[in-house]
């Protein structure tokens, strides 16, 4: 059964607060989900009143400041801090976004809540394991497949051809999407999520691909590929804009044109 | 001490990153049938490839006519004749082909007309040796690296490579000068292990984190670098420091060169497009170096925009906004985003901002490791090989071309894969590894993870970051060099007061970040020594009390040792190969560098 | 420490295609654009038998184009239905043994409610001329 309430170790409890420097500016309180495998006890939520003052624009900034001069002890993935490399996904005042291109400004009220990506194992504070992810997308074969012997030079593409792509191939793979997917929380061991169907879609309609119908017969199937429900939160959550819903719908599409 | 026990793996090849040339070299590995292992701090596709936008460099001579030699000629040119010959012959001959295998691996090329890869043009790029730019930048829109990189990644999972992925490289295993494997710390149980090897391949990537601002990710710290050092190996030109013109003002985040490969300009407070001053014949196109250098004097002598007149318009919206659309929508996306600035209307502010370091662990084209022993520049380090930026070939010399970068990662990732799987033979026995090999790495990992001293690892890095950026910059003077040198060592010495908070080993992101600014330090260290050291203007290298490139002293590579304990640097030279490969091109001898 | 020792690719991989879906997907669509005109024509005739007496309802349903409208509606509607409760049985239920049990459960049930309305119907249409 689907379960519907955390179990007991994972019931998020209040943690430690920490007050803003004398002389603070503007403060705003983050609440960020803290957990430590290491440490007994359950996940709670320190509360860190920063003056964002002193800290850049992005979320990410407010994090950085809050590691460089509040509580080094606090874990979160990040890397390009320019929304293409996708470490520092995570849940911000109940969305998932990317911490690097996320305003805090954007931040309704007075208090921010940070959580890691919903649905995923947390290794630490705001550190998911995306082991699963990755291995669904491993699963899609995420490369060329061709049989024809390869020519001296490009394979041809007409610009027409090229610009499917756009839309699809700029995944940053960050599962923004995938961890939004209510079907994604129910069924995530069966069913592929968006991201991972997305680059499916993006084999799937590159015209140098010469394996569009092996890859068709093993998106066909209730769960890996049925298990989207149309619920649309993916196409709202990814920070870079894609429609990973349309992707989907556009493989059904195509199963559909393979029979009728 | 804690007591920490490793867990033990044993293959022919241990990549460290899983950037585009650790992922070349790894895949190429596990193709030619060698045990390979990728091991990386970071999820593959979270490397910093993934954020080249302008594209890769090849004489596919899709738009018009072009040579490999052009493109050779043009790399020397550009890399202010320190670049060895032979390497940037063995680049540019083979780039053609490793683009070619690249589009057909599915990177998703933009396309001409006649379907075939879009090129663009960019800076220092010419046809016909220096004559007029010419369109040679093969690009994914404004995405490359990230295409790239996500086909790469695939592409190893296709040749079933063995990842290693959020494990932390501690330090080479050294065996009497030879390299055993590697040791790490892997993030998510924290646990110790121990990768024995016929050969590493580093590919950690550049140490651009050691500047207060620039483009590269806070993931950039040269971890191969650092470890080279503490091996007791010298790194080489550390003091070439490129500054991409366009880093967005304030956040630093990257605008492609290839904005203006597209036809975008920049304009000082006055309007004027004072690129046509400094270089007439290809203007805004002008290699790196040269941009940075004639922004930074506009600034300087008050032509700088915005109210404190410290930086410059780079101006797009004279662009087709469908052109914008279809090949810039990245930085059109990041202007927005960083700068609040929409292309198609108003100019997005730039300053020159810390992008790659041409430096790195000096190796030959078939990317050994080599150093200096006695009399013998060019003494091959066995066991140990090391490409991308992590690596100095050297092809870039003073100053990279833009777009050679990428070219770079793939072309010797594949020379490092075929020259492991010509010299080393599958399942070899491998000696065992005695533990006076690694009990330095424990010591050091636990001395980190216990340090207790008043200096937190984020203020240290900052003082670091600060040093770097006001006094080893765009311009560098006796004064600045002198007194850089002087606050590092000051910082060098603040490492034995280190604080670490966290005392955990799983996700310890405060032990890892100090593990990094270690890599880093030692980095900036050379780095200023070496600068100071060189007393004439090369490429990147632009001094000010020496404004000359001086060929008849200064035609050498600098190589850089550093005694981890007293921060000691020791430096030595070797040749600069001004003869080439094959005799299908002559040496390119020195001449003025002017555009 | 996790213990799963799968690995994730095995995991991820799981059974396999099932190799079908596309016309399950199809059908229920299929029956959804069915339904409209159904559902259509019989909140019609509904309305327009509101206020009739027994006899004319009888009358309306025993003339064939009504009967034979009337039968399709079920069949199309329970099908539809059966359809959709699968989908949602198998999205929030996950051991099999349940799983199967209300498959089956949800299977039978239509087919018994289906089977018993549209005898119903045939015994109205039919009824004049046994």
């Amino acid at each position: 059964m689907v379960e519907l309430a955390l179990p007991k170790n994972s019931r998020v409890q209040k943690g430690r607060h920490h007050p803003a420097p004398a002389g603070a500016k503007k403060v705003k309180t983050f609440k960020v989900y803290r957990y430590d495998p290491e440490q007994p006890g359950n996940p709670r939520w320190d509360t860190y009143d920063v003056d964002i003052e002193a800290c850049g624009p992005m979320v990410l900034d407010v994090l950085i400041h809050i590691k460089n001069e509040i509580d080094p002890t606090l874990a979160f993935r990040r890397s390009c801090r320019e929304g293409v490399c996708g470490s520092c996904a995570m849940n911000i005042g109940g969305r998932n976004t990317l911490a690097c291109t996320h305003g805090h400004a954007e931040i309704p009220g007075k208090e921010c809540q940070i959580a890691p990506l919903p649905s995923m194992p947390v290794v630490k504070d705001l550190v998911p394991d995306l082991t699963m992810f990755y291995a669904q997308y491993a699963s899609i074969e995420p490369w060329l497949h061709t049989k024809t012997p390869e020519p001296q030079q490009e394979w041809r593409q007409s610009p027409e051809d090229r610009e499917k792509l756009d839309g699809l191939y700029e995944c940053i793979l960050c599962a923004c999407c995938t961890t939004s997917c209510p079907s994604y929380w129910w069924n995530g061991e069966k069913y592929l999520g968006p991201a991972t169907l997305l680059h499916a879609y993006r084999w799937l309609i590159d015209s140098r691909d010469e394996a569009t119908g092996e890859r068709l017969d093993a998106l066909e199937d209730p769960f890996k590929l049925y298990r989207c429900h149309t619920i649309m939160n993916c196409a709202q959550v990814c920070p870079k804009g894609l429609n990973p819903a349309k992707a989907i719908a556009e493989v059904k599409k195509m199963l559909v044109d393979r029979v009728i | 001490m804690a007591t920490y026990q490793f867990i033990d793996h044993k293959f022919d090849v241990v990549v460290v990153g899983a950037g585009g040339s650790g992922l070349r070299a790894a895949l190429g590995c596990a193709q030619a049938g060698l045990k390979t292992a990728c091991i990386s701090k970071v999820f593959p596709t979270r490397s910093h490839t993934v954020a080249a936008q302008g594209g890769i460099s090849a004489s596919l001579g899709n738009m018009s006519q072009d040579d490999w030699r052009w493109h050779m000629y043009d790399t020397v040119k550009g890399s202010d004749w320190l670049g060895d010959q032979d390497a940037i012959e063995y680049l540019c001959r083979n780039a053609p082909a490793a683009v070619y295998e690249l589009e057909h691996w599915g990177v998703p090329f933009s396309r001409t007309p006649e379907g075939k890869i879009y090129q663009r043009a960019f800076g220092g790029m010419t046809k016909n040796y220096g004559e007029a730019p010419i369109q040679r930048t093969c690009a994914a829109a404004d995405r490359t690296g990230h295409a790239m990189l996500h086909t790469m990644y695939g592409q190893a999972l296709a040749q079933d490579t063995e990842f290693f992925i959020e494990y932390f490289a501690l330090d080479l295993i050294m065996d009497e000068g030879v390299c055993r494997g590697v040791t790490a710390w892997k993030l998510d149980d924290g646990t110790l292990h121990r990768f024995q090897a016929q050969m590493v391949i580093l590919a950690t990537g550049g140490y651009g984190r050691a500047y207060f601002s620039a483009t590269s990710a806070h993931t950039c710290t040269g971890d191969g670098g650092g470890m080279t050092l503490r091996a007791g190996l010298p790194l080489q030109d550390m003091e070439f420091v490129q500054f991409h013109p366009t880093g967005i003002y304030g956040a630093g985040c990257l605008i492609t060169e290839g904005a203006r490969g597209e036809g975008g300009y920049l304009t000082n407070s006055e309007g004027e497009r004072f690129m046509e001053r400094y270089a007439p014949t290809v203007k805004d196109l002008a290699p790196r170096d040269m941009v940075s250098r004639a922004m930074t004097i506009e600034i300087r002598e008050g032509r700088g925009v915005g109210p404190k007149k410290d930086h410059i318009f780079l101006h797009l919206d004279h662009l087709d906004p469908k052109i914008l659309a279809q090949r810039l929508p990245g930085i059109s996306e990041s202007a927005k985003i960083f700068a609040g600035v929409d292309v198609t209307k108003q100019p997005i502010p730039v300053l020159p901002t810390v992008h790659y370091n041409m430096g790195g662990i000096p190796t030959n084209f078939y990317s050994e490791v080599v150093t200096r022993l006695g009399d013998d520049p060019d003494k091959v380090v066995p066991g140990l090989m090391a490409v991308g930026e992590a690596a100095c070939v050297s092809v870039h010399g003073a100053n990279r071309l833009g777009s050679n970068s990428l070219i770079d990662l793939v072309v010797f990732g594949r020379s490092a894969a075929l020259r492991a799987a010509s010299v080393l033979k599958a399942g070899a026995t491998q000696p065992e590894l005695k533990p006076a090999m690694t009990d330095g790495h424990i010591a050091r990992f636990d001395k980190l993870r216990n340090a207790n001293g008043a200096t937190s690892t984020a203020s240290l890095r900052l003082e670091m970051q600060q040093v770097m950026q006001e006094d080893a910059a765009v311009f560098r003077t006796s004064e600045s060099l002198a007194s850089g040198v002087k606050r590092l060592d000051a910082v060098m010495a603040k490492r034995g007061d280190l604080k670490v908070s966290d005392r955990g080993l799983i996700w310890n992101t405060d032990l890892m970040e100090t593990l990094e600014f270690e890599n880093l330090v030692v980095q900036a260290q050379v780095t200023v020594v070496g600068a100071a050291n060189r007393t004439e203007s090369r490429g990147a290298h632009a001094h000010e009390d020496f404004p000359d490139r001086n060929d008849k002293e200064w035609m050498k590579h600098t190589l850089t040792w550093l005694d981890d304990a007293t921060g000691a640097v020791k430096i030595d030279y070797r040749p600069v190969h001004d003869f080439t490969m094959t005799n299908e091109v002559a040496p390119f001898p020195p001449k003025a560098r002017v555009y | 420490m996790s213990t799963e020792f799968r690995t994730p690719l095995s995991r991820a991989r799981g059974l396999g295609s099932a190799k079908h879906g596309a016309a399950h997907w199809i059908a229920e669509r299929v029956s959804a654009l069915a339904l409209i005109p159904l559902v259509l024509w019989a909140v019609f005739g509904v309305i327009r038998l509101a206020r009739a007496d027994f006899d004319t309802a009888v009358a309306w349903l025993a003339s064939p184009v009504n009967a034979v409208l009337m039968v399709l509606l079920v069949l199309v509607a329970f099908w539809h239905m059966q359809t959709g409760v699968r989908v949602i049985i198998e999205d929030y239920i996950h051991k099999l043994l349940t799983k199967s049990v209300l498959l089956l459960a949800n299977l039978f049930i239509v087919s018994l409610a289906g089977a018993l309305a549209i005898f119903s119907i045939l015994k109205v249409a039919l009824g004049g001329a046994l």
